[in-house]
């Protein structure tokens, strides 16, 4: 499939669709617990809590995707199970790990119903005998390097899903309308370019990233009383 | 005695990470890694006689150690060692690098005398290698005193661990905005880069994390990033999950924002044991919450709990 097609552009927009069966709506990335305490209270801090999350996941979940990818594109299936562990090691708090993995392993399921599954089933099998963690952004990658699509469009795509799971969660929790946030997503998306600029080159060991009150917001929400959401 | 080469070529490493690359030009003073630059440290705990001791002491200034006291009422068969630099603290183009193994069996507990202050640069930067080794069912706690970056400093710290499964190592970090009471000093540092790793003795990895800070390229006032804070440390907890399961029943997530503190402790991956976080308006509040959760993984791991801290610390 040649790059910039209109099929290219229909798979961008299948893939980022918001009712891909991934199972985004049981979880908020941290939201819920950011609202109880108060990080999160109306929509500028919710612009901001969120644009802090997708620089987090651009640095880490997108260096390892962008990895994932460039080992498919050559075949090299160990590399890919490498970015997966790798990524994996670095996440703090079981109830991340668990929306990584399954969200992960979910697309897999899907992306194996696919035509060009290209490495996919390969790392379901690896995922299901414990030999690779099954990350999102890993699939991510393999959904895109087997159709030969750009690791941009992996990237960027990725970046969308972090970006509007969160937003859709903000519309169970908080008091904000639609408009709303599609404005705070169209702004956050206008950031994808420099983040991908900056996560291009960084080497799979060296992928970083700083967030302390958000872990601290993770923890919290392991011991929370009320809870609507997985994370 | 001989100088290290495994240690010396770890620092030498530390300067290809990419964040670094602007910084690679030399002091006027003293150039980066000279004699008097490169403080090395190496202390091996075993136990000899039934009782853990400092068998190892190797050191080049500017750090320092004496040798080990036994002060803790509590563990009163513990080693401790007081880690001192004679610099008056971190300057550019200063490469330091740390080894502390404790063999089977034995424990220790290994401080600074005080705050690692990160002295403002224009060239360079600084850097600090820590490795740290333990064997079957040792213990260590590895505690140093708080960071202080000051203006325009760089300072990279990478932590290489290896332990089994049966050793617990607790180990702190934490790390001030700067001097803000001076000159309203906050987050004006360059880069602060706190790489970690854990692996067993096999080569199998646990964790990693890297901590990269670099406040005039993204700025760090964000909530979910350090809005509303001024000081962050980590606990990490590496121990047997049963132990690890004790420890996390009893450290309760806090968050307070109006007092300007906020805690939580969560699991790490392939069962590596746990990572308290903890953010702060004030160096002492956090320290504080520190320490109650170092009590709670010392009573797990050991059986012992942490005596009163001296009125001096």
């Amino acid at each position: 499939m040649a790059n910039g097609s209109l099929t290219e552009l229909m798979r961008v927009l299948q893939f980022g669709d918001s009712t891909l069966p991934v199972g985004a709506f049981a979880f908020s990335n941290a939201l819920e617990s950011a609202l109880q305490t108060g990080v999160v209270s109306d929509v500028a801090s919710l612009e901001n809590f969120v644009l802090a999350a997708t620089r987090q996941a651009a640095a880490l979940d997108g260096v390892a995707l962008l990895h994932a990818h460039r080992a498919a594109l050559s075949g090299d299936f160990a590399g890919v199970i490498r970015a997966d562990t790798t990524l994996l090691q670095r996440r703090v708090g079981e109830e991340q790990r668990l929306m990584t993995t399954r969200m992960g392993k979910k697309l897999a399921e899907l992306g194996i119903r696919l035509s060009d599954e290209g490495l996919m089933g390969s790392w379901l099998a690896a995922i299901r005998a414990g030999k690779s963690p099954g990350c999102f952004a890993i699939a991510h990658a393999l959904m895109f390097a087997g159709r030969g699509l750009p690791e941009q469009d992996a990237f960027a795509v990725h970046q969308y899903g972090v970006a509007s799971m969160m937003l859709g969660a903000a519309l169970r929790l908080m008091k904000i309308d639609h408009y709303d946030t599609q404005t705070l997503l169209y702004r956050i998306n206008a950031t994808v370019d420099d983040a991908y600029a900056r996560a291009r080159t960084v080497a799979l060991d060296e992928m970083a990233g700083f967030a302390p009150v958000f872990d601290v917001l993770v923890a919290h929400h392991v011991k929370a009383h009320v809870r609507m959401f997985m994370n | 005695m001989t100088r290290e080469p495994a240690m010396l070529a770890q620092l030498d490493e530390i300067g290809g990470m990419p964040e670094l690359a602007p910084y690679l030009d030399q002091p006027p003073q003293m150039p980066a890694g000279a004699p008097g630059k490169v403080g090395l440290l190496r202390l091996g705990f075993a136990m000899q006689d039934g009782r853990s001791v400092l068998a190892d002491l190797y050191r080049v200034a500017p750090l320092l150690v004496q040798q080990a006291l036994y002060w803790d009422e509590a563990m009163p068969h513990l080693p401790i060692c007081m880690v001192t630099s004679i610099g008056g603290g971190t300057l550019q183009g200063d490469r330091l690098g740390i080894s502390v193994t404790v063999g089977e069996g034995a424990c220790a507990h290994v401080t600074t005398q005080g705050a690692n202050r990160i002295h403002a640069m224009d060239a360079n930067y600084a850097s600090q290698t820590q490795t740290l080794t333990l064997g079957e069912n040792a213990y260590l706690e590895y505690m140093p005193e708080v960071t202080i970056p000051y203006r325009h400093a760089r300072y990279a710290c990478r932590t290489r661990i290896s332990l089994p499964a049966s050793a617990t190592l607790i180990c702190a970090e934490s790390v001030m905005a700067g001097r803000k009471h001076h000159e309203g000093e906050r987050f004006a540092y360059d880069v602060l880069s706190l790489a970690t790793s854990a692996q067993r003795p096999d080569g199998s990895a646990l964790f990693s994390e890297k901590l990269l800070i670099e406040p005039g390229l993204h700025g760090v006032d964000l909530p979910g990033v350090m809005q509303g804070f001024d000081v962050f440390g980590n606990l990490l907890i590496l121990t047997p999950p049963a132990v690890a399961e004790r420890i996390q029943a009893r450290v309760p997530a806090q968050f307070d924002g109006k007092a300007g503190i906020a805690s939580g402790i969560s699991r790490l991956p392939n069962e590596a044991g746990l990572m308290l976080r903890v953010v702060g308006r004030e160096s002492y509040q956090v320290r504080a919450r520190m320490r109650e959760c170092w009590a709670v993984a010392r009573e797990e791991a050991t059986g012992a709990t942490l005596p009163p801290e001296f009125l001096w610390r």
